[in-house]
């Protein structure tokens, strides 16, 4: 007879494999990573360019990603989009703080035609006249519903404050869009596309003719090796409410600078950050929306660049709870730092990571992204392995730890909007 | 091809198994069939708020997540107007946990006040964060009403106003819990690297033992047949005017509904479409412009929505959406063009079908359908459908009398 109040026995996972796609160089220090033996007939293509918001201006980045099939001498945008739907082909551009990606999905046999297709309105681009203002049009428009989000305007002003004085605090503002130039827009193009590849990795199950085609193309794209330059934060921390008198609810930023996979405490951290606010049954969660009621959702994160990272919470929470909420979370990070988690707690977390994990491994798309993790650190895939490992072994005394080694109240910066 | 087995438990329980050796997780997706259509106009988003409470323990466990965050998994749900689905991620050495953890909340939830408590006022917050304190978030509020007059998709999933959550009691979520979370009213689907046996013995050790209950007949409301176009206007805190045409499309079952996903696929095509090129290229009338469907199972809407540019009337746009229309209602939609939408449809199902939740999700729905290897066919309907049936069906399915119109004007000085 099933017995419903016990639970299953539990295998936990032990260990994980993981794999590295095979790597050809395009040119000196930048990459093709290929990952064959798809089982299925879809491909895709990532072209990392290093043009992203805080290489020169955020404005020029947006629209020049924006304009990368925008025509060229002999073909038109609608002549191109044409061309790329003829072989099934979608395409995006996602622009970073540091990076720009386009990425093409298409079925395997028509990858290469897409790529084509792309590669020769990528090197012959003339950004006409006529798109640029249209793209600056549409991205206004767009521009103008974000910024009555409070949850927008909130990420837009902890990023100032948190960033402040360096390229990572700026944001695109009205304004921008009547100042830009086509002629910017191409010298952006020239130098940070024509010449801005810093990696390509490519998934499809193709000869290995086809891939080495694509790396020739690829060359077109390369110019001197770039290197992210560091930079240095003030690390103030500041504490701001702004009043926006039709808004339902308030939106809260919490956050400071951090580190990312680079250094030794990142997988300590990475343990507590989950256990306050990174998974369903966090402390904020069990606390702000599921004891409290005070919004449909908290959570806090860690983001990593080249050289930093940086820990944030985000919610938006009733007008009327905004300041109770502030407290809760206070509240929740010094129980970290004065209590020790209690061991059923951080054995679940444990476990809840590595399921996290086994699943971020699984497919060749899946692994190709956690590849790609490490990789922008210049570490290898052996990073996860010290991962399993690091949190098979943490002890809720290293938890306490890191709370007080790092989530120091003082030094958080706290943003409000609503 | 997505081969799977199916097998009915006594109690009513429909199971489908999809064998994936490639993957170490195992996927439980469970369609309950019920959703925001089923409620009744005085209590209303009552199926999503039900959809929360099913997190807040059940009859012999007093947390939904905690045991499967501790097996290593994941869990989360939506509610449509059709349909309340649930889904687990785990690795496939736990899948028992998920099926204890959804056999215990199928047999009996908790039913606290504290849980009915909490998640009112969640959803109250979700109800703000998503619907009202959004520019154009509110839409969807106004515009079911203008297109539906009986049939309940005139309300959305969230409920119609935030009254109705404020005011569930616990005997409404008994009842409801009643009537429609049992065996014969779900799917259960899983995937994972299995044997069919297994699966079998598995899901009888922890669901065979639930009582059977009846499926209670669906009677909704007929939609009367529109009799003449309709429009609204409302002016809110918006940076843009925008448009909302919605023409009643035919439901989940029909082959119309084909037609209609793929002539929305056509007419919102992004970069070239006649709609794009047109009014945002040429007459620089719109900022955006997009054409999609609601891909509901009674009868559905097709919508052309965008943003009026700074100076452009609604009046001008008016003529110009009528004119995009009566092009697709007479001219034959090129052969290159359809084969590019179709070859377009072939890649964005690849991509869609690797996932694994994405197969639970749509083996589940086919199934409710009336065969889950529906989700092998529907590839073939899409790529027999002819540029002759699509402008057929656009001149049935924009007849001038079957749309309505929402207009949100931005409020001056705003």
């Amino acid at each position: 007879m099933l017995n419903r109040q016990v639970a299953p026995k539990l295998t936990p996972i032990k260990s994980i494999d993981f794999s590295v796609p095979e790597m050809v160089e395009i040119h000196a220090g930048i990459p093709l990573y290929w990952k064959n033996n798809i089982a299925n007939e879809t491909a895709k293509i990532e072209l990392h360019f290093n043009a992203g918001t805080t290489i020169e201006t955020p404005i020029l980045a947006s629209l020049t990603a924006g304009l990368l099939i925008s025509g060229t001498k002999t073909k038109s945008a609608i002549q191109i989009h044409h061309a790329l739907d003829a072989v099934g082909a979608y395409y995006d551009v996602s622009v970073s703080q540091e990076q720009a990606v386009v990425t093409l999905y298409a079925l395997n046999s028509y990858l290469k035609q897409a790529f084509d297709i792309f590669h020769e309105a990528l090197t012959n681009a003339i950004f006409p006249e006529k798109e640029v203002q249209e793209i600056c049009n549409e991205r206004q428009e767009k521009l103008k519903v974000q910024l009555q989000k409070v949850n927008v305007l909130a990420q837009r002003k902890i990023q100032q404050v948190l960033f402040e004085e360096t390229p990572y605090s700026q944001v695109i503002s009205q304004g921008d869009y009547a100042t830009v130039k086509r002629t910017d827009l191409i010298a952006f193009y020239q130098k940070h596309y024509l010449k801005g590849l810093s990696k390509v990795f490519l998934v499809g199950d193709f000869s290995k003719d086809v891939m080495l085609d694509i790396k020739t193309a690829c060359a077109d794209f390369v110019g001197k090796t770039f290197k992210t330059e560091n930079c240095s934060f003030s690390g103030k921390a500041h504490i701001e409410h702004q009043e926006k008198s039709d808004a339902l609810q308030t939106a809260i930023r919490i956050g400071k600078i951090m580190f990312n996979k680079t250094h030794p405490d990142f997988i300590s951290f990475s343990v507590l950050n989950t256990i306050l606010g990174d998974y369903f049954g966090s402390r904020l969660m069990s606390n702000i929306r599921e004891d409290k009621g005070y919004t449909y959702g908290i959570g806090s994160y860690m983001m990593e660049n080249t050289h930093f990272g940086y820990f944030m919470i985000a919610t938006e929470v009733a007008k009327e709870v905004r300041e109770a909420t502030i407290q809760e979370v206070k509240k929740e990070i010094e129980r970290l730092q004065t209590e020790l988690v209690p061991e059923e707690e951080l054995e679940l977390v444990k476990s809840y990571l590595l399921g996290q994990l086994l699943k971020a491994a699984d497919g060749p798309y899946a692994m190709l992204d956690l590849f790609s993790g490490v990789e922008l650190h210049g570490m290898d895939i052996s990073f996860y392995n010290k991962y399993i490992q690091k949190v098979q072994e943490i002890t809720v005394e290293e938890i306490r730890e890191m709370a007080c080694k790092h989530l120091d109240w003082k030094s958080l910066s706290i943003i409000s909007v609503g | 091809m997505i081969h799977f087995e199916r097998f009915k438990l006594e109690n009513g329980l429909t199971v489908l198994f999809h064998k994936e050796a490639s993957t170490p997780m195992a996927v439980v997706n469970l369609l309950y069939d019920v959703g925001a259509r089923d409620e009744s106009e005085e209590k209303t988003g009552f199926a999503h708020l039900f959809e929360h409470l099913m997190f807040g323990g059940s009859v012999n466990i007093p947390d939904f997540d905690g045991p499967l965050q501790a097996a290593g998994g994941e869990s989360n749900a939506f509610t449509s107007n059709d349909i309340t689905n649930y889904y687990d991620v785990l690795p496939a050495h736990n899948l028992d946990t998920a099926l204890w953890l959804e056999s215990d909340r199928m047999l009996s939830l908790a039913f606290t006040d504290k849980s009915l408590e909490v998640q009112r006022n969640v959803v109250i917050e979700e109800f703000k964060q998503r619907y009202l304190n959004q520019p154009y978030g509110d839409v969807w509020l106004e515009l079911r009403p203008l297109a539906y007059t009986k049939h309940p998709y005139k309300w959305a999933t969230i409920g119609k106003e935030i009254k109705h959550i404020e005011d569930a009691k616990m005997s409404d979520v008994k009842a409801f819990f009643k009537k429609h979370y049992h065996p014969s009213n779900c799917i259960l689907c899983v995937i994972g690297n299995f044997e069919l046996d297994y699966v079998k013995e598995r899901v009888d050790h922890f669901f065979g033992s639930i009582p059977k209950a009846k499926k209670s007949a669906r009677i909704l409301p007929l939609e009367p047949a529109q009799d003449r176009f309709k429009s609204k206007t409302i002016v809110r805190n918006v940076p843009a005017d925008a448009f909302y045409y919605a023409f009643k499309m035919p439901e989940r079952k029909n082959p119309g509904y084909y037609l209609a996903d793929l002539l929305s696929d056509i007419m919102g095509r992004e970069k070239v479409s006649k709609m794009y090129v047109d009014l945002i290229k040429k007459q620089k009338l719109v900022s955006e412009i997009n054409a999609y469907i609601t891909g509901s199972m009674d009868e559905g809407l097709f919508i052309i929505t965008g943003k009026l540019n700074e100076g452009k009337s609604f009046a001008d746009l008016d003529k110009e959406i009528w004119k995009i229309i009566a092009h697709y209602k007479t001219t034959l939609i090129s052969k290159k063009e359809l084969e590019q939408i179709k070859i377009k449809l072939r890649t964005a199902r690849a991509f869609q079908d690797q996932g694994l939740l994405n197969r639970a999700m749509n083996l589940s729905f086919f199934e409710l359908l009336g065969d889950a290897n529906g989700i092998n066919e529907e590839q073939e309907i899409y790529q027999s459908i002819q540029a002759e049936d699509l402008r057929t069906f656009a001149n049935q399915l924009f007849a001038k009398k079957n749309g309505v119109l929402l207009k949100v004007k931005k409020k001056k000085n705003a």
